[in-house]
């Protein structure tokens, strides 16, 4: 394989790797392209480059690494905690940039320290960055997920509606649509004449009755072929999203999420921001808030620049596998993301795995480390 | 400057955009026989015309090889990424009307905005061990709609060529986008609309690819006018 356009820096990023107790591992540049688009959704199909075999299996060339290192680690049964590393060719259509560009990261398998691997993956990255680019000021942004879910559980709402937000968390637009959908609800569309029937029939008290009808009614119509939503699935929902319609949010609540989401600050001044927070609003959050401790304590204990970190309350990604920490690492004067991370503790048990399986990484962006080194002239 | 429009080759739509084009003072004329796929326009010898399938004329726009094409407009924004970018929709032609439409089971209930659908799509995999599937050949306008307006992620495409409407009872796929006219074929097979699950309206438009050449060029302004002088 050719190798020319490998970094310069990767045999000193590998040995530092090395340093940090990992173990490096090497997956195949063709995948097969189906766990790519069943975790990151059909949006990805467009970003990737795919192909098919001789029978007929989509696969495509390795887009990242995690899924492929997650789903090696499953295969292997090699048991937990593992601390994997990688650095490897991607291959993504991207706007800016080429095609095919360099990766490297490390994955933290099945750690249940969470606090404590949560500050060694901001830590590592921070640190594998740094030394790369010696004398340039960093800037990591951070992010809790699990903070988001228990300001939304405290806030009452019906477990629907509070999938529906934790769903949008990291997209800044669509959670916005329905924060105002929340505080002014639909009237008009919501239900379709079919239910106003059920309604006047009575149907919608009578679950068993209406779990019949639906059943019955598919029957006459083709529809029940087992293999999509059954009459128990419909019914289920149907009476959830009556609970939905009914639901407004009031304007006190939907200024205390907002907030919430308004909060930009320093991490080292994050606890006690959040703990004001929950004092002024009322929200119970108390053990979202003694893990983010816990997290920013273990941080400090890993020698890692905290001054150099910011704590953002709305700062996510809407991908349904992430659960906490996310994080990302910029340098002063270049406007890329350098290092990107955080915990999918849902990653594996979505891929196959059979028992529950922490996780947390980053991965380093080593084309765009490579730029800002030249931008600084040539050092390093 | 010679500009070339391509027109549909084929059925009510070669009709159509025949007719307004003729009213428009420019009457097509075929080259040769009547089923040769190249005509002139009557006394003016600066206007080569090309009759295409209606999604070659999308991609043909696209790539610049022609310089005006009727099609519908589904065609266009789903043959190509950043269409009002590349091409510019010049007139309406009010002929060749579709709707391209989220449809789901009239069964599903609980089913009747894009927000009931993407709770469903959430827990989708939760209890099938799969992800919605949609049956549909517009990729492109699916994603679009789903991801970009209603951030909607989790869901599959299974690609369909034809006879989309039969996926959701053959358990081929969940539900569908599709184009619809009047709405009945999707009532036949038990489908309704989401309130707001129309994604386009689409219909048949004169469509000019946005080359530099066509800037301050009189035979191109002299087509838009008089098309648009006859709607």
């Amino acid at each position: 394989m050719a190798l020319i356009n490998l970094p310069a820096f990767a045999d000193a990023l590998l040995a530092e790797f090395e340093s940090l107790g990992t173990l490096r591992v090497d997956t195949p540049v063709i995948q097969p392209a189906e766990p790519f688009l069943a975790m990151a959704g059909e949006d990805l199909r467009r970003r990737i480059f795919m192909t098919e075999s001789e029978t007929g299996e989509s696969l495509c060339l390795r887009p990242e690494f995690t899924i492929p290192v997650c789903l090696r680690h499953i295969e292997a049964v090699t048991g937990t905690p593992k601390r994997y590393a990688y650095l490897g060719e991607v291959f993504r259509q991207r706007r800016e940039g080429g095609n095919e560009f360099y990766q490297a990261g490390i994955e933290d398998l099945g750690d249940t320290d969470t606090a404590a691997a949560d500050a060694r993956a901001v830590g590592d990255a921070m640190r594998v960055v740094a030394n790369r680019l010696p004398g340039r000021r960093l800037n990591v942004t951070l992010g809790d997920q699990a903070v988001f879910e228990a300001v939304v559980g405290a806030c009452g709402l019906p477990a629907g509606w509070q999938k529906r937000l934790i769903h949008a968390f990291g997209d800044q637009k669509h959670l916005q649509k329905l924060l105002t959908e929340l505080a002014h609800p639909r009237t008009v569309g919501v239900f379709g004449p079919e239910v106003v029937r059920l309604s006047m029939d009575g149907l919608l008290e009578d679950e068993a009755r209406l779990v019949a009808h639906i059943g019955e009614t598919m029957e006459a119509t083709g529809y029940s072929t087992n293999a999509s939503r059954s009459p128990e699935d419909i019914a289920r929902r149907l009476k959830e999203k009556m609970e939905l319609a009914n639901t407004q949010l009031d304007r006190k609540t939907l200024d205390q999420v907002g907030a919430f989401l308004a909060l930009d600050v320093p991490l080292a001044d994050a606890p006690a921001a959040l703990f004001a927070f929950a004092k002024k609003s009322g929200l119970k959050l108390d053990e979202a808030l003694v893990r983010f401790d816990a997290r920013v304590a273990a941080l400090s204990k890993t020698g890692a620049d905290i001054g150099a970190i910011r704590y953002r309350a709305a700062f996510g990604r809407p991908l349904d596998y992430y659960t906490g920490l996310v994080f990302e690492v910029e340098v002063d004067g270049i406007q890329a993301v350098l290092a990107g991370g955080g915990r999918f503790d849902r990653l594996l048990t979505l891929l196959g795995a059979r028992e529950h399986i922490p996780a947390v990484g980053f991965s380093l962006w080593l084309d765009r480390i490579e730029k800002a080194i030249a931008s600084e002239g040539g050092a390093q | 400057m010679t500009i070339t429009i391509a027109l549909p080759s084929k059925g009510r739509m070669k009709d159509d955009a025949s007719a307004i084009f003729e009213r428009a003072g420019m009457k097509i004329v075929a080259v040769g026989n009547d089923r040769s796929y190249r005509g002139r326009v009557e006394g003016a010898d600066d206007v080569e015309i090309a009759f295409l399938s209606a999604s070659e004329i999308s991609r043909e726009l696209g790539s610049g090889s022609i310089d005006f094409g009727v099609t519908g407009e589904d065609l266009v924004r789903e043959g190509l990424a950043n269409a009002d970018a590349r091409v510019e929709f010049c007139a309406r032609l009010g002929f060749g009307h579709a709707d391209v439409v989220v449809a789901v089971p009239e069964i599903w209930y609980d089913v009747d905005t894009m927000a009931d659908l993407g709770d469903v799509a959430a827990d989708f995999r939760a209890r099938h061990g799969r992800r919605l599937a949609i049956a549909t050949k517009y990729w492109r306008l699916t994603q679009n709609h789903f991801s970009g307006s209603h951030g909607i992620q989790l869901y599959r495409i299974v690609e369909s060529l034809g006879a989309t409407e039969g996926a959701p009872a053959s358990g081929s796929a969940d539900i569908i986008v599709d184009i619809t006219s009047t709405g009945s074929t999707l009532k036949a097979n038990h489908l309704k609309i989401l309130t707001d699950g129309v994604i386009l309206r689409s219909e048949a438009c004169l469509v000019r690819a946005r080359k530099a050449g066509h800037d301050g060029d009189p035979v191109v302004a002299r087509v838009i006018a008089a098309v648009r002088g006859v709607l």
